[in-house]
Order: C-alpha cells, then structure tokens, then sequence
C-alpha cells in the first residue's frame, strides 16, 4: 500500500485527493478512492467465484484452505476500507488498536472455544 | 498524548466556545477534529467488541456444526447478497468522492455522492428485508423449529440484522449531514462532521465485509 502514491491536481489540504494515482509505477487515471472501489469489487468477485466454484468440504477436519483463502481475502478487503476510506494512511497508528485488540481477543475466545466439545459450555 | 494527536488535522480557523464556567477559551478546528475523532475511535471499538461476539459465537457454531451450515449455503441466494455487498461496497466509495467534493468547497457534489449513499444504504435494507423473507420461508427461524436448519438461525440473524440496524442509523445520520450542508454548515475548512460521519459508515462496510466471508462464504 505504501507504494501507491498520490498525484495532486488541485488539493486545498492533505486529505484532498487528485485525480490521479500511481501504483507499482503505473498512473491510472481515476482518483485514488475509485482506484481502491474497483480493488475491492475485484476481490469480491474473486472471492465469491471462489466459494462457488471450488468444491468444500474435501479437507479433513478444521483445515479449510479454501476457507482460509477467502478470510485472507476479507482482511485485504476490510484493511483497504480502513487503510484509505477511513484515513488510518494519514492518522494516529493508535486507532489501529481499537480494531486490532478486541478482534484478537475474539479470534484467541474462538480457537479456545473451538476445541470444547459442543454442550461442554 | 501526543500520539494520540491527529496529524495533519486543519487548523485554519478557530473557533470560540465557553465552558460550564463561563470562562471562554479558544479551540482550533484541528482540536476539535482531533477530539470528535478520537472519540469516534473508541465509540467504534466498543462495537467491535460487539461484533467480534456476534461472529465469533457463529464461527463456533460453524466449526461444531459445518453440515447444518452448509445446507443454508447451498439453499440460501447467493446472488442476492453479493448484490447487497456491492451496493455498500458502493455507499462507501459514494462517502469518500463526497468527503473529496467538500475539500474542494463543491457543496453540490456532496449532495449528489451523499444522496447515492443514502439511496444505496436504504436498498441494502430492502434487499436485507428481501432475504430474511426467503430464508424464513425455507425453514431458518430464530428460535428452534425443530427442522435441519435448528440452531443456525439465532447464530445468523442476530449479527446480520445489528448490522441492518447500524445501516438503517447510518441513512438517518447520512440524511441529517445532508441537510446541515444544504445550510451551508461544511465547507473546505470545516467538515469534521463529514469526516466523523465517514469513520461510522465505512467501519459499518468493514463489518459487512467481515460478516459476509464468514457468514454466507465459509
């Protein structure tokens, strides 16, 4: 993300945008926040093409690579919202905390959870 | 503290206010930003906790019981939910190419990207409404019916409609941003409103992008 630079036209401040963006030294000529709405319709196509297409279910117990592919995916998605739709590029880091402790608390929660047999809580 | 500083916050032009005292005191607008963002922050971690719960009790359910779950997924429509993830998908770049025309002082073009927002927002909930309806047809209730689909419906309707609700907040909120610019409240150097609008509405993407992976994909 951090190779995606901003081509300023006729910004008023540091949170204007151009109309323009360039990315791994390609310009496109949309502005940045449409560049990033096409890379999540993109991901999402791959994502749901994935889950209709692949057949599930043929791994043995809790591995699901196919599953694991597509939560990787969703994160990319979710960071690129919170990466430059809710301008975490240009605030405090310290906001990240605010999503990232409560989410790894649960993800810690789910794994424990995960391996209590079902009806022993 | 000074992390927790907003960097490159406006500070163009200060604003006076008086506290309980009466004692009155000058407050830069990047204060003032800095604050209401902050504040947001940690308004939208306490969500998260909320929805992190939510999901996480159906990801349990999901590893205990992958059978039940994938006979909703083979019934459930697809398309329809993926047409939804779209639409707000799109609400949320129609906010930012908002936000953007504000900078630029362009009133107009805020109303225009807003009313998009708004209007894809509240198709989002119909089509919500659309689906529920079919998923109660096939049997997926919140309370036990005693049919296949027993013990999925409570582990589904509760994350995806607290979600429709924040939607629902997020029209309204959408709509009054709307008519405070109408009046001429934002301009390039004050829209802390927008921007504080704009953390609720794309942390509300954020969760359906989350919830639409782990509720409907996996």
């Amino acid at each position: 993300m951090s190779e995606i630079t901003h081509i300023a036209e006729s910004q008023h401040d540091d949170h204007a945008h151009g109309d323009s963006f360039t990315f791994l030294g390609r310009t496109f000529p949309v502005p940045l926040y449409t560049g990033v709405f096409g890379l999540l319709g993109i991901l999402t196509l791959i994502e749901v093409t994935i889950s209709q297409v692949i057949p599930r279910g043929e791994l043995p117990g809790y591995v699901d690579l196919v599953g694991l592919i597509m939560i990787v995916i969703a994160v990319c998605k979710a960071s690129l919202v919170v990466w430059f739709y809710m301008h975490l590029n240009k605030d405090s880091r310290i906001f990240m905390i605010a999503l990232l402790v409560p989410t790894i608390l649960v993800i810690v929660c789910v794994l424990f959870l995960s391996i209590v047999p079902p009806g022993s809580y | 503290m000074s992390e927790m500083s907003i960097e490159k916050a406006h500070s163009a032009e200060a604003v006076h206010a008086h506290d309980d005292h009466g004692h009155g005191h000058v407050q830069d607008a990047g204060g003032r930003m800095a604050n209401l963002k902050t504040a947001t922050w940690m308004y939208l971690a306490s969500e998260v906790v909320i929805f992190a719960t939510l999901i996480a009790v159906f990801v349990v359910f999901r590893f205990h019981h992958p059978d039940i779950v994938a006979k909703v997924h083979h019934e459930a429509n697809i398309l329809l939910v993926t047409i939804n993830t779209f639409l707000l998908l799109t609400s949320s770049w129609a906010m930012v190419m908002g936000l953007r025309e504000i900078q630029r002082d362009n009133r107009e073009g805020l109303l225009r990207w807003f009313g998009l927002m708004c209007l894809l927002g509240a198709v989002f909930v119909g089509l919500q409404y659309v689906e529920y309806n079919e998923l109660s047809h096939m049997g997926v209730a919140l309370f036990n019916q005693g049919n296949e689909f027993d013990g999925f419906g409570m582990r589904f309707y509760a994350p995806t409609a607290f979600h429709g609700a924040h939607v629902i907040v997020g029209v309204l909120w959408g709509l009054f941003v709307m008519n405070n610019a109408r009046k001429g409240n934002y301009s390039s150097k004050n829209y802390a409103g927008i921007e504080v609008f704009g953390l609720y509405w794309h942390f509300v993407d954020v969760v359906w992008i989350i919830l639409f992976t782990m509720l409907y994909l996996i």
